[in-house]
């Protein structure tokens, strides 16, 4: 049987661990009720938690973790503790303009390929990469067609279908009715998977998301690899396209997240910006202000817990901030 | 004159002054009486128990002086850098060279306890959107902006990384508003696979070879940023000297650790040991200054230890101290409830190691900014912890949580684990918000426990 590794994070490329016969499985992870385990970690966050709760009970051979975010950074050694499976824990560079931090990210996937092997999986050779490289780009090409043909929430589930799968399963109907409503663009920390009501609720409330741009959306699909260049060094391509593309809040400096937000706010006509974030998430709390002030567009502060009231809350939160933008 | 060594409030030290001075006290030219700090809007500084020595008032008149000291500097033609969330390498560099001065804006994270948030420093970070879901730190958006506390530095450079998310996200959105900074990467430490090359770290922990390598290589990306800032060579020579510099005031903040976490009966206050390993950090602005206060806090504890002396009665509850407290009037409490700091682990333990000096001294410094407890596990910074309790002898632990930090959410529980199962000694957590008077009553009460379990304990 083919071993599996669980992970989160959108700067682990699945064609890697692919390429070793190891199974990428990139979760997103349920709330719960909260157990015992985690019990006196006052202050962590929803996803975190939830993340931590899943990979521990996985039955995955091995869990990835990065350092995008101190909460999951430690979260891993959490699960080194407490879960009989080797935990990865790679370090993500914040700074990401020096050539050392592009070599460093390499290096941590070299690293990482080490783990893949003693799980059961084998070096790949650059033609073996590039192949499931090409493979898929080619589903992620035919995902990104689907925006727009799907309902929205179809899409950003068909977005998550392929993290974990690396298959995409959703197909576009012949005439499918243009979305209806306010066009709002989501933002913001990764979706919990039992939270996609929150594209329902949007769509009550006489809006739809017209751009998913949270991290478990298009923003974080790796740029189309540079195809000139894929046969002679597959693995550099492959971490310029995730380390050196990938827009995300907690880089340093983080412009580039307000570029491309700046390119696809006016791509997708969104009228609004809702910026979800969790309780206890410092990296996407501390944008919230700073995207008021550049947003062409009204900005709501959408904080989410994982409560039982989370989405009656949100309801009327969200309500309000697309009837004011109609 | 009387010379007996006592906690005594701001009232006191009035009385205390005039005594030392009648007594020919000699001061530096930032010396003078608590008091004026207070009428300049130091507020807690009247609610605070404070030693009487001599060295101490000195400790307190350098702390509070550092903003007149970065002005002068300033009107000095030198060059000012504010080194974010470095705790201990930047500002060793920085001082290397003849005409920078390296100072700590996350220091500010004071501002609201001292002036008991008479200064807005809060207030404009919510302005900011940078509300109190954050750690206390927060403060250091408004000292940037009000420009009321310390220069804007010519020079910013910020550690992340390996870091608590708070800092980053706060030093994000300062660099968003106009101030720009220069970024460095800090890598999660981790040991080194089987079969790797490996180097041990001061302190004691191994990293790989690799991980020095990266961060050697940031540094000197720093490196060449303070060359370009001072117009000068920071060569290996004038690194190696103030490795040197440095390493002589560790190597007496060590002697001064060890006389007053160890010696019976306490010889000075907790209050004022948390001052003195602060200003090790980035010496308090002025490196030549701080050796000299150390000196006469040392000679102080030296004598009272002779002397049998101290300033709390003998048999204190010895407690070793997890994270500096956002509020100093916690230090009082604890000795209030009947415990002495016995040990302490304020986030910087690396920067109280002596610097290696047999080494190339970029590489030196790589090492040491890789020792940092908040770049490694939880587990790494718990075993430092122990290996330290086990030193000092303490016999309980404080795990001080700072409001909002990220790496608050987790690292406690791990502490307390690995302190009880390797030492078995009782551990407690408390949080300490920048003013805590409203919850004195709750902390004293986990304090006491504390201290009543300890008893306890040696009674059985």
């Amino acid at each position: 049987m083919t071993p599996a590794v669980l992970y989160s994070c959108s700067f682990v490329p699945p064609e890697w661990i692919a390429a070793h016969g190891v199974r990428p499985w990139r979760t997103l992870p349920a709330s719960g009720p909260a157990s015992a385990w985690l019990a006196a970690d006052m202050g962590l966050c929803p996803y975190a938690r939830a993340f931590a709760e899943e990979a521990r009970a996985s039955g995955a051979e091995g869990l990835i973790v990065s350092t995008l975010c101190d909460q999951m950074r430690r979260v891993a050694e959490l699960l080194a503790r407490d879960s009989p499976r080797p935990v990865f824990l790679m370090h993500l560079p914040t700074t990401w303009q020096s050539a050392a931090s592009r070599a460093y990210y390499l290096d941590e996937l070299r690293r990482l390929g080490r783990l893949l092997v003693q799980l059961g999986g084998a070096a790949p050779s650059d033609e073996r990469l590039a192949a499931v490289m090409l493979r898929y780009d080619a589903v992620r090409a035919a995902l990104r067609a689907l925006r727009g043909r799907v309902s929205p929430k179809r899409f950003s589930e068909a977005l998550a279908e392929f993290h974990a799968t690396g298959a995409l399963t959703a197909h576009a109907p012949s005439a499918a009715p243009p979305p209806q409503g306010v066009p709002i663009a989501l933002l913001g920390a990764p979706m919990l998977r039992n939270h996609f009501w929150l594209f329902d609720l949007i769509e009550e409330a006489g809006g739809h998301v017209a751009l998913d741009a949270t991290d478990s959306g298009e923003r974080t699909l790796p740029a189309p690899f540079a195809a000139d260049r894929l046969r002679a060094d597959p693995l550099r391509v492959l971490a310029e396209a995730y380390f050196g593309q990938i827009p995300h809040a907690f880089r340093r400096p983080n412009d580039a997240l307000y570029q491309w937000l700046r390119r696809e706010l006016a791509r997708s006509g969104a009228r609004g910006l809702i910026v979800r974030r969790y309780v206890w998430c410092d990296t996407w709390h501390a944008e919230v202000a700073r995207l008021r002030e550049w947003a062409p567009v009204p900005v709501l502060d959408l904080d989410v817990n994982v409560d039982g009231d989370a989405e009656g809350r949100a309801a009327n939160r969200i309500q309000a901030f697309i009837e004011a933008i109609q | 004159m009387i010379d007996t060594p006592r906690r005594i409030t701001l009232e006191d030290w009035d009385a205390r002054y005039a005594e030392l001075r009648a007594a020919g006290l000699r001061e530096p030219a930032y010396g003078g009486p608590l008091r004026r700090h207070l009428d300049d809007g130091d507020l807690r500084l009247a609610r605070l128990l404070y030693d009487n020595s001599a060295a101490s008032l000195r400790l307190w008149n350098f702390l509070l002086t550092e903003e007149e000291r970065l002005r002068q500097a300033r009107a000095e033609g030198k060059k000012l850098i504010g080194t974010m969330k470095d705790l201990g390498t930047v500002p060793v560099m920085a001082y290397s060279l003849p005409n920078v001065v390296a100072f700590y804006p996350d220091g500010a994270w004071w501002l609201p306890c001292v002036m008991e948030m008479s200064t807005g420093m809060l207030e404009v970070a919510d302005s900011l959107g940078i509300d109190e879901a954050f750690c206390p730190v927060r403060a250091m958006l408004g000292a940037f902006l009000t420009e009321a506390h310390f220069p804007i530095p010519d020079l910013l450079t910020c550690s992340v990384g390996a870091t608590c998310d708070d800092f980053s996200a706060i030093a994000q959105r300062l660099e968003a508003l106009g101030y720009p900074i220069l970024w460095w990467e800090a890598p999660s430490r981790r040991r080194p696979d089987p079969g790797e090359a490996a180097v041990s770290l001061p302190g004691g922990f191994a990293a790989p070879q690799a991980q020095v390598d990266f961060v050697r290589s940031e540094l000197e990306r720093l490196r060449g940023a303070l060359e370009t800032l001072a117009a000068a060579r920071l060569d290996d020579a004038r690194l190696a000297a103030g490795i040197r510099a440095a390493n002589r005031v560790r190597r007496l903040l060590a002697e001064l650790r060890r006389l007053a976490y160890t010696a019976e009966p306490c010889p000075l206050p907790a209050l004022e040991m948390l001052i003195a390993e602060m200003l090790a950090i980035h010496f308090c602005s002025d490196r030549a200054e701080s050796l000299l206060v150390f000196e006469d806090l040392l000679r102080e504890t030296r004598r009272r230890v002779d002397a049998g002396q101290g300033v709390l009665p003998p048999g204190a509850a010895r407690v070793f101290w997890v994270n500096p407290v956002a509020d100093l009037r916690v230090m009082n409490l604890l000795e209030s409830c009947g415990g002495r700091i016995c040990g302490t682990e304020y986030l910087f333990c690396h920067a109280l190691d002596e610097i290696p000096e047999d080494l190339p001294p970029m590489e030196a410094l790589a090492r040491m900014a890789l020792a940092d407890p908040m770049v490694g596990p939880a587990a790494d910074r718990a075993e430092r912890i122990c290996s330290d309790i086990r030193a000092f002898g303490a016999e309980g632990v404080i795990v001080s949580r700072i409001p909002g930090a990220s790496h608050c959410a987790t690292e406690g529980a791990v502490i307390a684990d690995v302190v009880a199962s390797s030492l078995g000694l009782p551990v407690v957590e408390i949080e300490v918000p920048p003013l805590s008077d409203s919850m004195q009553p709750t902390l004293s009460t986990r304090l006491t426990a504390l201290v009543e379990v300890i008893r306890e304990g040696r009674t059985e």
